[in-house]
């Protein structure tokens, strides 16, 4: 079954894609309509108002705010007196499709009483025609019964003094309905000139609070605002309502009603907001001001190890907490110094990489850096200190303090010079790579290989013991023959005949094979049989030799004439050995 | 021929006994080694000869010994550069483990963590047991931070004992196994368990002291950066792209050679080094 396993096992195939499917698959979002035919409406809100009383002329078109050719002045009655323009666009979806919607609103406060009318006029959107329609405003004297007030968004500042780049908060609220219901904001905007919005520090949340007197449910959008400009300036909020339509985080406090149904995208405005903002103070300035404005505290700064090594990177964690920007906090410059190499922490500050460049510092730069506290008006010193280093490199050190209490007391320190030279070598390259000592291995192979062969010829030598008796009859006839010459030499008859029968036994001994001194004249004549000259000298050697045994001994003297002749008898045997 | 080296001997007491304890041991020695021959009875040629001998061999170990005791005196003074010069003709002259330790401290003195790092695991080379490189070898690397260099298994096992007693001991081992195999039969010795036993063992010692030798011959690529960052080049030219960056004292394993440079192995990868900024434990 296993081996069958492999049989039964396909590549797996991708599933077919059709041509654009993935393109729509990427396109999550739904179709911007911008085909259907544009249509605008324009109101008073409220209708009905009273002479001096504020009211807002809206205009909403249903196309993009950059296709809408809107003119400089509107055909308005001139005791109308429309003050400032604001204008604002939000994305609706519309039978799932998404429409662009663009609102103008003009704030107007009539002079008299009467009803009046901005005659319906035409502007261009996506190059077409689009007629505004008319718009009817009736304006009742100061006596006449009270009307709604407009709705409006309302906006709030924690500040209205400020130092320049000293951020504040602003809350853009709007208050419920009266039927008590709340409201989603969309496209919150801030208007004006003189200040950056952070857009990352953005809060929602739906809270009842204070508001003119009574308790009241409100869309709460919150943001930081920082100044970048001196003086008086102006700041205001725009926004639509989005009925329950919440976007992102939102936090809900108490009771909330929400209203039902599809959203409606009306466009509010809130009353501008003056915001004085002062210079910062030039005098007493510290070292190190990178713009940071509020109340800030450093954190001890940790360094990760105190002993380095020269080059050698270490982190120096730094933090600061406190009232103030900390999402836009600059840290301080690391400053230059010549034996330290300092890096700030990017993007997210933490600390700073400092690398020694000298073993003779003995403590980190110190950092200076100040912050203004806006609450007492000067500059607050938050230099980071200098800490304890031990840098070691150029100058090594001796001793070393234990790490681990646990594990040894004793520190880990230089030894004292040596008195001794300790073990010697002739070199340090080692025997196994020095020529020599392979040829000093050869040697017991050698003798190894010998001692076999002196084995192999003795046992040769013990199964031919012929060889052996030929070798020790040359030598021993050798001998005899010297000694031969000798008795020549000193004219001994009787010295030359022993010893040339010697030699004559010696030499014909490992053909019987027998001892030399056994074989008589016979013996040495059965191996000379060719030459008849030399058996008789050896006749004439053998009979002397043995008249010795006799009574009376015949001279000798001419056997030392045979010389030649038993020389020539020792050649012809020795040939034969 | 005695008589005028006694001669000799006794003019260089007179005038330079006062110049040191080097002289004074290299005539001490001198004098030792004729008395010896004296002893053995040995006459005028004979003694000369042996005298002869034994001064060539002694002038080695007293040229050392001078060197030594130079640098340690030097190295007292605080003169750490004229110790290690001292130091360095004395291993020159004769490599011993004292005069590396004693080099290796005084090259830390001067600042020269890889000189020292090099002069110890030299010591230690030559003489594994030896207490004062062990110490002085771990203090350097915790305080520099260095890594041990790695040792595969067989290098671990040669590490043992010194390398030279490994190849004596493995020539010995397989010698002696060969030879109580074939001596027996040649000299007709009777077959006996014991030669066989001592056969097997002999072949058993030489077959783990191969691994143990093969471990020394691969240690002798064994090396460490003598200078501080030095640049691991892609190519063996002063041109090439720098990989990374080396302290001294860093182990690397040398893998072949090309010029003045050395193609090493570090933790940080493989480059080329130029030679004369890293040190091999065998310089030979």
């Amino acid at each position: 079954m296993l081996l069958l396993a492999p049989l039964l096992l396909h590549a797996q195939t991708p599933p077919t894609v059709l041509p654009g499917s993935l393109m729509q698959l990427q396109i999550t979002q739904p179709a911007v309509d911008v085909a259907s035919p544009v249509t605008a409406t324009a109101t008073f809100d409220p209708p009905v108002t009273q002479v001096g009383a504020k009211t807002f002329y809206r205009v909403t078109v249903d196309a993009t705010e950059s296709s809408i050719e809107w003119p400089e002045k509107i055909p308005a009655p001139l005791f109308l007196l429309p003050g400032a323009k604001t204008q604002g666009q939000v994305m609706q979806t519309v039978n799932g499709q998404v429409r662009p919607l663009t609102a103008f609103l003009y704030e107007v406060t009539p002079t008299t009483t009467g009803r009046f009318t901005i005659p319906e006029f035409k502007v261009r959107a996506y190059g077409q025609n689009v007629t505004i329609p008319a718009a009817d405003l009736e304006v009742n004297s100061e006596n006449a019964a009270p009307v709604t007030p407009p709705r409006q968004l309302v906006l709030e500042v924690s500040e209205t003094n400020v130092f320049l780049g000293e951020p504040f908060r602003v809350r853009v609220m709007l208050p419920s309905s009266p039927a008590n219901e709340i409201e989603a904001l969309r496209e919150t905007q801030l208007n004006g000139d003189g200040f950056i919005t952070d857009k990352t520090a953005t809060r929602q949340s739906v809270q009842t609070i204070n508001y003119n007197g009574q308790l009241k449910p409100m869309f709460i959008f919150e943001t930081t605002v920082t100044p970048i400009a001196t003086g008086p300036l102006t700041i205001s909020a725009q926004a639509f309502t989005a009925g329950r339509e919440f976007s992102g985080q939102i936090s809900i406090t108490g009771q909330v009603v929400l209203p039902g149904g599809a959203a409606r995208y009306v466009f509010l405005v809130s009353d501008p907001v003056a915001i004085k903002v002062r210079p910062l103070p030039s005098a007493g300035e510290l070292p190190g001001f990178t713009g940071a404005i509020g109340k800030f505290i450093m954190d001890p700064p940790l360094l990760a190890t105190n002993r380095l090594r020269v080059g050698e990177p270490v982190q120096l964690k730094v933090g600061f907490h406190g009232e103030g920007n900390l999402a836009r906090f600059v840290p301080p410059e690391p400053p230059r110094d010549q034996r330290w190499q300092i890096i700030a922490n990017r993007p997210q500050f933490t600390g700073y990489t400092l690398i020694p460049l000298t073993d003779e510092v003995q403590t980190t730069p110190a950092i200076p850096f100040s912050a203004f506290d806006p609450e007492t008006g000067k500059y607050v010193d938050l230099t980071i200190p200098a800490l304890p280093v031990t840098v070691t490199g150029e100058g090594l050190p001796v001793e070393i303090t234990a790490f681990d209490e646990a594990k040894t007391n004793t520190p880990l320190k230089l030894s004292d010079l040596t008195m001794t030279t300790g073990k010697t070598a002739t070199r340090l390259k080692p025997l196994q790579l020095q020529g020599w000592f392979i040829g000093v291995q050869l040697v017991p192979l050698i003798g190894f290989i010998a001692l076999w062969q002196w084995d192999r010829r003795r046992r040769f030598l013990a199964a031919h013991p012929e060889i052996v008796r030929r070798r020790k009859a040359k030598r021993d006839l050798r001998r005899e023959k010297i000694k031969l010459q000798q008795a020549v030499a000193a004219g001994e008859a009787a010295a030359f005949t022993q010893h040339a029968v010697n030699a004559m036994q010696i030499a014909v001994a490992p053909h019987f094979p027998a001892h030399p001194q056994a074989l008589v004249c016979g013996d040495v004549l059965s191996l000379l049989k060719e030459s008849e000259r030399n058996r008789e000298t050896v006749r004439k050697i053998f009979a002397a030799a043995d008249s010795q045994f006799a009574i009376t001994q015949p001279t000798q003297a001419h056997l030392l004439s045979l010389h030649s002749e038993v020389e020539a008898v020792l050649q012809q045997l020795e040939a034969r050995l | 021929m005695t008589r005028p080296l006694e001669k000799y001997l006794a003019a260089g007491r007179a005038t330079k006994s006062g110049r040191g304890l080097p002289q004074s041991m290299t005539l001490a020695r001198w004098q030792c080694v004729l008395n010896f021959a004296k002893r053995l009875g040995l006459r005028q040629p004979s003694a000369a000869l042996v005298v002869a001998f034994a001064c060539l061999a002694l002038n080695v170990t007293a040229g050392t010994n001078d060197f030594f005791a130079q640098g340690i005196e030097a190295a007292r003074d605080g003169n750490f550069s004229d110790a290690a010069a001292a130091f360095q003709n004395s291993v020159k002259a004769q490599p011993s483990s004292g005069a590396l330790v004693n080099l290796g401290i005084v090259e830390w003195r001067r600042g020269h963590a890889g000189a020292a790092v090099l002069a110890w695991e030299q010591a230690r080379w030559l003489d594994p047991f030896d207490p004062w490189a062990m110490q002085n070898l771990k203090f350097a690397r915790t305080a520099a931070q260095l890594d041990e260099p790695e040792l595969r298994w067989f290098e671990v096992a040669s590490t043992w004992l010194p390398p030279n007693l490994w190849v004596w001991l493995a020539g010995a081992s397989l010698w002696l196994a060969v030879g109580a195999l074939i001596l027996p039969p040649v000299f007709r010795w009777k077959k006996s368990g014991s030669l066989q036993t001592l056969a097997a063992l002999g072949f058993g010692i030489f077959l783990f002291t191969v691994t143990a030798n093969l471990g020394v011959v691969s240690r002798t690529e064994i090396g460490f950066v003598l200078k501080k960052n030095v640049s691991l080049r892609l190519t063996p030219t002063s041109e090439g792209e720098v990989i990374s960056t080396l302290t001294d004292g860093e182990p690397a394993r040398k893998l072949r050679t090309r010029g003045n440079y050395f193609f090493i192995r570090t933790a940080n990868g493989t480059g080329w080094i130029e030679q004369t900024q890293f040190g091999l434990i065998n310089p030979d």
